[in-house]
């Protein structure tokens, strides 16, 4: 097989629309695919701006730029940007554009739907910016100072942005969960003949547990603020307990959303990994089914570990034994992820080109990032680390490189598959370079802050914190701002640039590479035979 | 929007069939997550008595 | 110990601005080499504040021990994995012309390291949950005593209230301003928490708005306040000294602006603490049920302070509120309203906002709040509210 036979028939069918509509209308998953990492990528700088204007004013002590209110706001709406808006449709992004080119189907399952839970995103993304802005306008209420969590009853004294806030969730949860039953679908009924659950490319894998996490929690977090809603507006008690209700249920449902959400955020870049490493030290995966394994493990603790983010609400001393010792089980799969991630570079030819170096990174602040999370997995060391800097460190670790750099890693190792160029190798390595470094400047002090006894979400602080705030600050700025050279790196890649083979990668396997690149509109309409 | 072609209408029923097993879970979820109903019938209770 | 006297001068003795700048400045260049060293070596990053402050409970000394145990096995398989990956990138390379070795997952090593590594990685597990559920023991329920000593700690928004249970003081604790603390600026309250060294202590937790957390690092006590709800903790102090910690959980606009102060003292000073705060509660009762008729002077002269430690936080010093979340008292409906109304909202508070009732002041400090407000920054009512009618109002 060495690239799409079309036939004439079929080729004249399915040209491309022009215009607005082939996007409106897009049934393809390849241009949803693409719609899906534009949307990303402006939400990510949307994001960065917001954590950017967090750390302007934590450079020094003093309020000096935000006043505490609108402080708050950006920490809330950085969180559900960054998360809702960028990871996750990034995410799905780079589930659409390759889950079919890997599995050699023609296209999504569902392809109309597959629209629909594109287009439901732009709608929640203008609630969310709503959200933040109504409150600027004459009446429109207090701003959103409860940070994402949005525990009541503070949530409950927020204006009508917090209603705004409740409606963005439903929205980005649909959007979530209707591409979620799109690519299970796919998945399990879409393959080419041959490839069997077990001959799955490893990215595909990551994302069938991701879905399946996403439609198991996703509708948890839509009953918690439903019922939040109809304590702000509706006189019922669910989160009050002075009308029988339990303000801490709440933080249940969220977490037992929140924490397999963190999962659903690293899994696809595991997946990004397993192809990226293997391609790069050309030789196959190390450990395909224990990686499966481990991945299937993650998911299943990961269900029933939530409370770990509730440690001091006051729960039995059996209950904290509990989720401290299965919190602290997690790194058993995850230990084995690393490792497998490492013997697979292990006595490889490795090169170090773009995708490669960010994969090395993830693989060394994963690893740094998942430590801290064993410490804080300690119930009694808990209760000192508990929403300190410590905590915004940790996750910031986990996240960066977990989810983040394995997106930038996906990027740069399918971008010529994409567009048909290569990027520019020695911009790539200069963006790697000053993010990764200002990555650490940014979120290492933010430990010893921490540790030291700086609350998070204050807006401001005593001096004796001064210092390691102006160094995660600069580096904060430095890191913002290099985001301005990926995506400069992305659009000199679209218009123009070495022409891309079909195979980019000398150590590149599996179907898409295969195609053509760019590949055809439609790719697969004949299905390859796998041995 | 164009509907798809490439899909046997075996295969399509079996896609939207696993579509709506899937979405039948997750409604399952939603609803459980819900203390809702005793929270309906807390404020119908209260209001009876009033 | 040389770092606890660092801490001191650093905390206790306001230097001036410059100075304290001065020294920053001198001991940011030695960052980079201290901070990688000090993963290492727990004891030595103490002295240049990358770890926590010195414990001050017997429970504290504990965490802090598990602290430092997980934290040193995470840097030992840290530098392990570092050392691995840094080996292999150097090496395994395909500029230095080294082939890919195709069948290293199929070596004996490939098809059993899913046992392997699983078997390690829970060795290391157990070691850290094993200590992890001994200190967790100890740490987490409170003995079961008969003299344990009692302090309910309530969360508002922004200040705490400590009720010594045992001896029937309340004490409210506020942040000072800039222009008062200085270089303890968001470190410093008007009212100390007092307690005494070599007691168990009960501490009940509880909120009467929305949630906070109360956090001392030397106590190594963290628990959240929720309203309806108590949580315990426990500490027995084992050292005199001043500890400052902060609210931990995100409790609105002035989160950053709610310190915990506590200030440890042998129990001796604690009973003439004691003793002192008794006084002044009952003089405060004698005067507040004298049966006089108090003159607008007198009672603008009570009402200015109490309005501004009690009232200003939210309603700002100057009246103007910061709307929409905290409406303006200067020119506002209910302040030149009403007497009636205005005395009802600060009693019961308003539901659904953040203005709680205030019915726990007796009659004389409300009388005179309210009044104040009635007749400061151009509200010039005239009115004079008597603590009879505010007894009247309740």
């Amino acid at each position: 097989m060495s690239t799409t036979t079309l036939t004439h028939d079929e080729a004249h069918h399915h040209e491309a629309p022009k215009g607005w509509k082939r996007w409106l209308f897009s049934t393809n998953h390849k241009d949803i695919g693409t719609l899906y990492l534009f949307f990303a990528l402006i939400m990510l700088f949307l994001g960065g701006a917001s954590a950017m204007l967090i750390r302007m004013e934590l450079f020094q002590p003093g309020i000096q730029l935000l006043d505490p209110d609108l402080y708050n706001n950006l920490v809330t709406n950085h969180a559900l940007i960054m998360i809702f808006g960028a990871v996750m449709p990034a995410a799905a992004g780079l589930a659409n554009w390759m889950i079919p080119m890997m599995i050699g189907a023609p296209d999504m399952a569902l392809p109309r739907m597959n629209n629909l839970s594109f287009w439901v995103l732009p709608a929640a993304a203008t609630m969310l910016i709503l959200s933040f802005v109504v409150p600027f306008f004459p009446g429109g209420g207090t701003q959103i100072n409860t940070g994402w969590t949005i525990y009541p009853p503070l949530s409950v004294q927020v204006g009508m942005s917090m209603d705004f806030l409740i409606f963005a969730i439903h929205l980005l949860g649909i959007s979530s969960v209707l591409a979620s039953i799109n690519i299970i679908v796919t998945l399990l009924n879409m393959r080419a003949p041959g490839m069997t659950l077990m001959k799955m490319p490893m990215f595909c894998w990551t994302w069938l547990v991701t879905a399946f996490l996403l439609i198991l929690v996703i509708p948890v977090l839509a009953g918690g603020v439903t019922m939040l809603l109809f304590d702000r507006h509706f006189g019922t008690s669910f989160f009050d307990a002075a009308g029988g209700g339990d303000p801490v249920l709440f933080q249940h449902l969220f977490w037992f959303f929140g924490h397999p959400e963190v999962y659903i955020l690293l899994l696809p870049s595991i997946g990004v990994l397993s192809h990226v490493i293997p391609t790069f030290a050309r030789k196959p995966l190390f450990g395909y089914k224990s990686m499966v394994g481990a991945m299937l493990a993650v998911a299943t603790i990961g269900m029933v570990v939530w409370a770990h983010h509730q440690y001091t609400v006051g729960m039995s001393l059996g209950a904290v034994t509990y989720f401290m010792i299965g919190t602290i089980l997690i790194s058993i799969p995850v230990g084995l992820m690393v490792f497998n991630f490492i013997a697979t570079m292990w006595r490889g030819a490795m090169t170090f080109e773009t995708p490669m170096l960010f994969a090395v990174g993830i693989v060394l602040m994963f690893t740094f990032g998942g430590l801290s999370g064993v410490m804080l997995a300690v119930v009694p060391a808990d209760m000192q680390y508990h929403d300190s800097m410590f905590v915004v460190a940790h996750f910031h670790y986990v996240l960066m490189p977990g989810a983040v750099f394995g997106l930038f890693a996906g990027v740069f190792y399918w971008l010529p598959k994409w567009t048909g160029h290569m990027y520019d190798e020695k911009l790539g390595k200069l963006f790697f370079w000053t993010n990764v470094i200002s990555f650490n400047i940014t979120f290492f002090p933010q430990h010893f802050l921490g540790l030291a006894g700086m609350p998070r979400r204050i807006v401001d602080y005593n001096m004796i914190f001064t210092e390691f705030n102006v160094i995660s600050s600069i580096g904060a700025m430095i890191f913002g701002l290099s985001h301005l050279l990926f995506l400069y790196i992305i659009f000199k890649t679209i218009r123009g640039g070495k022409k891309a083979e079909g195979r980019s990668w000398e150590g590149a396997k599996g179907l898409e590479w295969e195609l053509d690149s760019p590949p055809a509109f439609h790719t697969w309409t004949v299905a390859p035979q796998i041995k | 929007m164009r509907i798809p072609d490439y899909q046997t209408a075996e295969l399509r029923r079996k896609n939207v069939r696993l579509a709506w097993g899937l979405a039948g879970l997750a409604l399952f979820f939603l609803v459980t997550s819900f203390p809702f109903w005793t929270g309906i019938f807390r404020i119908v209770g209260t209001q009876a008595i009033q | 110990m040389h770092n606890n006297q660092k801490r001191e001068t650093r905390n206790f003795k306001p230097d001036s601005i410059c100075r304290v700048i001065q020294t920053n400045r001198s001991r940011l260049p030695g960052f980079w080499l201290i901070a990688p060293l000090s993963l290492a070596m727990g004891d030595a990053a103490a002295e240049y504040g990358l770890n926590f402050p010195e414990p001050a409970a017997n429970v504290a000394q504990e965490i802090f021990d598990i602290h430092m145990m997980t934290m040193g096995i995470a840097t030992f398989l840290l530098i392990i994995v570092f050392a691995i990956v840094f080996y292999s990138i150097y090496f395994h390379r395909k500029s230095r012309g080294y082939e890919a070795d195709q069948e290293f997952h199929n070596s004996w090593f490939g098809n059993w390291s899913w046992v392997i590594v699983p078997v390690m990685v829970l060795g290391v597990d157990l070691t850290i949950a094993g200590k992890a559920d001994a200190v967790l023991k100890k740490v987490w329920d409170v003995p079961k005593e008969e003299n344990i000593m009692d302090v309910k700690v309530t969360g508002h928004q922004w200040w705490w209230e400590f009720d010594y249970l045992d001896h029937g003081i309340k004490v409210e604790s506020r942040f000072v301003p800039a222009e008062e603390s200085g270089d303890l600026y968001l470190r410093e309250v008007d009212n100390r928490l007092v307690l005494p060294t070599g007691v168990k202590i009960r501490f009940l937790h509880t909120s009467a708005d929305v949630l906070h957390a109360f956090w001392v690092p030397e106590l190594a006590v963290k628990k959240d306040a929720i309203p309806g709800y108590v949580t315990e903790t426990w500490a027995e102090l084992n050292r005199e000294g001043v500890f400052r910690g902060q609210c931990a959980e995100i409790c609105g606009t002035w989160h950053s602006r709610m310190p915990i102060v506590v200030e440890s003292v042998s129990q001796e000073k604690f009973a003439a603490w004691v003793d002192d705060q008794n006084a002044i509660k009952l003089a405060a009762a004698a005067e507040a049920s004298v049966d006089k008729t108090w003159s607008m002077d007198e009672l603008m002269a009570k009402g200015k302070p109490l309005y501004d430690t009690k009232c200003a936080a939210c309603h700002q010093v100057n009246g103007v509120g910061l709307p929409p979340a905290f409406p303006p008292l200067a020119g506002s409906a209910i302040a030149t309203g009403a007497i009636a109304d205005h005395l009802d909202i600060v009693i019961k508070g308003k539901e659904g906002t953040a203005m709680q009732p205030w019915g726990s002041l007796n009659d004389l400090e409300i009388a005179a709040i309210v009044t104040y407000e009635r007749n400061a920054w151009d509200n010039n009512t005239g009115d004079v509210v008597q603590p009879a009618d505010v007894k009247q109002a309740r």
